[in-house]
């Protein structure tokens, strides 16, 4: 192809391909940016789960002085000489003869509250000995995360176990013991005093409402007397649930064990500090699989803990849910109809042309604009003007005056309407005009060829925007930060306490948990590895909600052409 | 269709579903249109009064016993009223019908009664017979029988503690973090009184003194924020600073004229938090004065003029803001506005020979009090006065500040904090990040819809268009929180790698270009479709030969510091989450959207013009570049316009991946605050209907209004497009 030089170069620049080249690598980045940024979630999602072996690491400090550490590898860096000697500042700088790089570990000693750092670095150049006791135990503790050791005894108030043949099988009977009665504890509090709080509150606000009036004197004395017994026999079923609480709880913290630290030192934890305790060293890659499928099913339905850093995400899902449930009911309608509108009912022209640029436009108002407008309008507006006319009794403690559930579901309703109109406009586009030709005249009317020719056949496309509007909702975190999110939500917004749904109340939604743990918390380092997992669990989501939505355009695509 | 159709002799039901199904659907589709119109008014609506100006009205006239005042207070409510005169006696009354709540006797007689900073209802009152003691005033609230009541209180807040100044000063009193100190000037004596471990319902013991022969007579004294100085004036307007660092051995650090040669000061009154000075002079202006930092320590400077018809008489501050009022000869009370420069309302009063006068608490009321003792009130609408449009978008000269900035701080800790509500770093910061966003997402967004559409193989597009969109779909909080916590440290740890391979993939294309060209024909053509595929390698290839070679390119180029080296060579200061990841995030973020419409348009130029042109002779890249770019270009220009709107309203990714620093700084590696991240980080703190929420609410308008542009000159343009497409 190439002949004279410098002539064949010209005519090789003007072809154009290098351009098609440039053109070619700009798909190429776009490529690896998705493929990329989903390889990279799902590795480090799905690797924080994995129990990793438990190390014992001899290394010297910075000052050089002997060290001992215990815990995992969490990450491994490379640094320059340079960038070695600037980081270390004791007096252990000194690097080995014909070294220009140096490896540093990170390594998770857990123990918060015992042995200060719970991330230590150490570089493989200063390490003296590695080894991977047998012993060595993860413990998951509910607070201050992991603690990494040695079982050395177990034993509650009579007696103490310390032979190493029956400590474990010892420590993991009354470990279930504990969980045994953690559970009782946690059905009683989210149970019986959830709902005994409830009906107090409800009490309350009765016996506030009748003294705001409606009621003659004679009726309100009969009404505030029935009350009264309420609230007497409330309160005894409320005492009743607390002894059994506290005889519980004393339970709970009978035994104890005893652990030995990397240091030497000797500590004692209450099983009712530990969560979950394992020896990875002695797993085998089937235990480790098992616990590995457990670990992440907790992680799905656990509720969180430490401030969202540790625990599971399992009411971050369910206000998702939830959430994106409401809002699909409220947006369909609003959003068929219009599409409706615009391609069965009006006359082409300027108005629609005009309805079209708002479609386009309410599609690309940001995000957060939309949160703006519902905090004032719908929280504020509608919902400070709800209160004073059907909740009086609760002001001035807002009702519906205040960010919650519904205000977060029509906010976002709004602000995926565009993706239901353009979808289901697509369907009824396809449908051919024969076919509703043949309904009118076959004597229908034109609502009858609407109802029951035309928008059945387009009920998939409808659905595909639905899917793909869960999909964005799902993902859209800006403008529920105003309208109704939370970190942290006491309450789920679905409970069994009459009416069973509560609109009003503030939720927790996966987005924003990553937003807040990420961010917000105050161990970032501690807390990452769980953001990764619930940032992998939201893309997997949305991927399937974007995929069925595709396929299910693509069989549509299918179907219509047998038509045509 | 069957328009028109006559339904007449079908039965009832079905008419009325029919024509109601009309009706609905064509509501529904107004609904569209109702709920963009509803959320732009409804912005407006909540932003508008931060533009409206104030006004004055008439309240009452009330009568009380006969005594000169020298102090008229409201309380906070507005409800009840203090008057204390030259008789020793202070009187609560009500505001709303002149009658007398409670009196107490204070002294024989007063001789000058001063609010106690930063206090709003402490009081020193000075008698000739027993110096000055301190009293607070409070107002409980009780309820007799379901009846609101308040039952107001005059205490000393040091019981059996006199301060003694001499006769005839005038004093200022400071009483905060367990300190009192009190200054009193006579003549060219000036006199230091600070007690230490003051506590209200103690006696205050044992002041440190300081006695000082001044160089000239001054007539006030003014003590400055939080005792830090204290201001001198005479009544020719002469004014001296004292540092009080250290209270007993005060030390001058400037001197200098408050007002110009030729006018005279007639008043003087110091703003909230005692920062500024005003100074009202025989012309008619109001200046505002207040020390600023400069290269040989502090001085006095001017800040700003007002200028007003006639001569100045009195001047009274607000309690909660930076505003004031003014008196004029002619008896017209103004209300200004400092940090906005803004004069907001005027009114005649109805009598022009009052003693005292002030602004009750909320700024909603003006009281003044004549010489018989009678007292007039006016009522205040005056909500918004802190900004104004131009205050909004320019710069200004901010207390203590050396000169005018651009600035946005909205809060902080301080009650006297002068809230700065400059957009105008705000509207910088969005521009900033979209433009970064845009330099990364339109080349490589473009260039790929120009692939994918005109000469991928049709298998290949199959998968591609849908993968990028997928990406469209990718919680812009996962891109965000990757940025922030992944890629941000990543490029602050390997920024020569980075700046290596951004250089080392154009050599890497190149290479695979020569290189392909080299290969027998026979082996290439069958590939022609699937460059997108073959160019993978090289792309990875040359990114981790950039990130290898990136400590090479440090030391050789960089002196062995990257960001050093651009601090230092550059003055570009390094932050770790800088406009550089936002770019590359938000451009991440964009890209879909505008490949996806461009590649839209790029697919639907029709067959035939492509085909013609090939036909006459041009090479497939002629054809792209004249005819098939060119007639889609429409679409690409709405596809970006898109991709900006996009870009500017984008919150999450700007949130996490920068440090929300609202900087005005072009500089790749510092961040920036847009408008969406502030309207995140700070609605949820602001006070429903303050200033302060309005003006987000005016962001979040601008916001819309911005997008609303770029999406509707998107739209419009696509529309014709579309015709035009058909006519071809």
């Amino acid at each position: 192809m190439i002949h004279s030089d410098r002539d064949s170069l010209r005519a090789w620049f003007r072809s154009g391909e290098l351009w098609i080249w440039a053109n070619a690598a700009a798909v190429g980045i776009s490529i690896i940016a998705i493929v990329g940024i989903l390889i990279l979630l799902a590795a480090r999602g799905f690797s924080h789960f994995w129990p990793a072996d438990i190390q014992l690491m001899t290394y010297r400090d910075d000052g050089d002085r002997t060290a001992v550490a215990l815990g995992e590898i969490a990450d491994s860096e490379t640094l320059s000489v340079q960038q070695f000697v600037e980081s270390v500042g004791g007096s252990g700088r000194a690097v080995p003869e014909g070294l220009d790089e140096v490896e540093r570990l990170l390594v998770k000693t857990g123990n918060r509250r015992y042995d200060p750092p719970d991330f230590t670095w150490i570089f493989t150049h200063k390490i003296d000995a590695v080894s991977f006791p047998d012993d060595a135990t993860v413990f998951e503790r509910m607070e201050w995360g992991n603690a990494y050791g040695y079982l050395r005894a177990v034993g509650g108030p009579q007696e103490t176990v310390s032979d190493p043949a029956l400590l474990w099988d010892t420590f993991g009977n009354l470990m279930e013991r504990a969980a045994g009665l953690r559970a009782s504890i946690e059905d009683i509090e989210r149970g019986v005093l959830n709902e005994i709080n409830f009906g107090m509150e409800k009490v309350r606000l009765e016996r506030r409402s009748i003294e705001l009036g409606g009621l003659d004197v004679d009726q309100a004395a009969t009404a505030m007397q029935e009350l009264d017994e309420r609230d007497l026999d409330l309160e005894k079923r409320y005492e009743s649930a607390e002894q059994e609480l506290r005889s519980l709880y004393r339970e709970l913290q009978r035994d104890y064990v005893r652990v030995e630290l990397a240091t030497g030192q000797v500590i004692e934890m209450r099983l009712a500090e530990i969560v979950r305790a394992w020896r990875p060293n002695q797993m085998s890659a089937l235990d480790k699989l098992w616990h590995y499928l457990e670990s992440f099913s907790l992680f799905l339905s656990e509720q969180p803990r430490e401030a969202n850093t540790e625990g599971g995400i399992f009411p971050a899902i369910f206000g998702t849910v939830l959430m994106v449930l409401l809002m699909s009911v409220l947006v369909t309608p609003f959003g068929v109809i219009a599409a409706v509108y615009l391609r069965e009912y009006a006359r082409q022209g300027a108005f629609v042309r005009l309805i079209r640029i708002a479609v386009n436009n309410l599609a690309g108002v940001p995000s957060i604009v939309y949160g703006v407008f519902g905090l004032g309008f719908f929280v504020y507006f509608l919902g400070g003007n709800l209160d004073q006319l059907f909740f009086p009794e609760a002001l001035p403690a807002p009702t519906f005056g205040t960010p919650g559930l519904m205000w977060a579901s029509l906010t976002l309703a709004l602000l995926t309407v565009p993706v239901v109109v353009v979808s289901t406009e697509e369907g009824l586009t396809r449908i051919p005009r024969a076919i509703r030709e043949g309904s009118l005249a076959l004597g229908a009317t034109k609502a009858e060829t609407l109802f029951k020719v035309v928008l059945p056949m387009a009920s998939p496309s409808i659905l595909t925007g639905v899917i793909l509007a869960v999909a964005r909702a799902a993902g859209e975190v800006a403008p529920l930060m105003l309208v109704g999110v939370v970190k942290l939500a006491p309450t789920l917004p679905l409970d069994g306490n009459f009416p069973y749904l509560h609109l009003e109340r503030k939720f927790m939604h996966l987005g924003f948990h990553i937003y807040d743990v990420g961010f917000q918390s105050p161990n970032v380092e501690a807390a990452r590895p769980l953001v990764y997992a619930t940032a992998l669990l939201l893309v997997l989501i949305i991927i399937i909600l974007n995929l069925a939505a595709i396929m299910l355009r693509s069989r549509l695509e299918d179907r219509y052409r047998g038509v045509e | 269709m069957a328009l028109n159709a006559d339904l007449s002799h079908l039965p009832t039901r079905r008419r009325l579903t029919n024509a109601v199904t009309r009706y609905v659907v064509a509501l529904g589709g107004a609904a569209v249109i109702g709920a963009i119109a509803l959320i732009f008014f409804y912005l407006l609506w909540v932003a508008i009064p931060i533009m409206a100006g104030a006004e004055i009205e008439p309240g009452q006239r009330l009568s009380l016993p006969v005594g000169t005042p020298l102090l008229l207070e409201a309380n906070e409510t507005g409800e009840i009223g203090l008057r204390i005169d030259s008789s020793g006696q202070a009187i609560f009354f009500s505001l709303n019908d002149g009658s007398i709540v409670d009196r107490v006797t204070l002294a024989s007689s007063v001789e000058r009664v001063k609010r106690v900073l930063p206090h709003s209802s402490m009081y020193a009152v000075q008698s000739p017979q027993s110096g000055i003691v301190i009293y607070e005033s409070r107002h409980p609230v009780t309820f007799d029988n379901d009846v609101r009541q308040i039952r107001p209180e005059l205490n000393a807040v040091f019981p059996d503690t006199w301060i003694d100044v001499d006769p005839g000063a005038d004093f200022d009193v400071h009483f905060a973090d367990f300190e009192v100190l009190v200054v009193a000037v006579t003549g060219t004596n000036l006199q230091i009184q600070h007690f230490r471990d003051a506590e209200a319902g103690f006696e205050l013991y044992e002041p440190r003194r300081a006695n000082l022969s001044l160089e000239r007579v001054y007539e006030r004294v003014i003590i400055g924020p939080r005792g830090a100085w204290v201001y001198l004036v005479a009544d020719d307007g002469s004014v001296a600073v004292l540092d009080l660092q250290r209270p007993t051995s005060p030390r001058q650090i400037f001197v200098g004229k408050l007002v110009a040669e030729g006018s005279s000061l007639n008043a003087l009154e110091p703003l909230l938090g005692r920062y500024s000075l005003l100074a009202g002079n025989d012309k008619g202006q109001v200046t505002q004065w207040f020390m600023v930092p400069g290269e040989f320590g502090y001085t006095l400077e001017r800040a700003r003029t007002f200028k007003l018809d006639r001569a100045i008489t009195r001047l009274i501050a607000e309690q909660r803001r930076k505003g004031f009022g003014a008196v004029d000869a002619e008896g017209r009370f103004h209300l200004l506005y400092t940090t906005s420069s803004r004069v907001l309302a005027d009114r005649r009063l109805d009598s022009n020979r009052f003693s005292v006068a002030s602004i009750a608490p909320r700024a909603n009321m003006l009281l003044t009090g004549d010489e018989s003792g009678d007292v007039t009130t006016y009522r205040i609408h005056n909500e918004h006065p802190e900004i104004s449009w131009s205050a909004l978008w320019s710069k200004i000269w901010y207390e203590g500040y050396p000169e005018p900035v651009y600035s946005w701080q909205s809060s902080s800790a301080d009650n006297d904090f002068e809230a700065k509500f400059s957009l105008t770093p705000l509207l910088f910061g969005t521009l900033k990040a979209a433009f970064y966003a845009m330099v990364f997402a339109v080349p490589i967004a473009i260039m790929g819809a120009i692939y994918t559409a005109y000469f991928m193989a049709p298998a290949m597009r199959r998968i591609v268009k849908p993968g990028v969109e997928i990406m469209a779909a990718l919680p812009t909080v996962i891109l965000g929180f990757l940025a922030g916590l992944w890629l941000a440290p990543l490029i602050e740890a390997n920024l020569a790698g980075v700046i290596g391979s951004i250089l080392a993939l154009p050599v890497g294309i190149l290479l695979t270009a020569v290189l392909w060209g080299r290969l027998p024909e026979k082996v290439t053509g069958r590939f022609d479709g699937w460059y997108g595929i073959f160019i993978l390698p090289t792309i990875i290839l040359t990114v981790v030969a950039g990130f290898g070679l990136g400590p090479w390119i440090e030391s050789v180029f960089f002196g062995g510091n990257t960001r050093g080296w651009f601090l230092n060579e550059l003055g570009l200061a390094y932050d770790q989450r800088n406009a550089l990841v936002v770019g590359l995030a938000m451009g991440l973020a964009v890209i879909p959207t505008i490949f996806s419409i461009t590649e839209d348009a790029i697919y639907g130029v029709p067959t035939h013009l492509i085909n013609g042109s090939l036909a006459l002779g041009a090479t497939p890249w002629q054809t792209l570049v004249r005819v098939v770019i060119l007639t889609a270009s429409p679409g690409i220009f709405s596809a970006v316009m898109i991709g900006l709107g996009r870009a500017v309203g984008e919150t999450m990714i700007v949130l996490m991946a920068t440090g929300n620093t609202p900087v005005m700084d072009m500089n790749l590696f510092e961040g920036m605050r847009t408008f969406a991240a502030n309207i995140a980080v700070e609605l949820p703190e602001s006070e429903v209907g303050s200033t302060h929420y309005r003006i987000l609410f005016l962001t979040a308008l601008v916001l819309f209004m911005i997008t609303f542009v770029f999406n509707t000159a998107a739209e419009v343009v696509r529309q014709r497009l579309r015709s035009r497409y058909g006519n071809l």
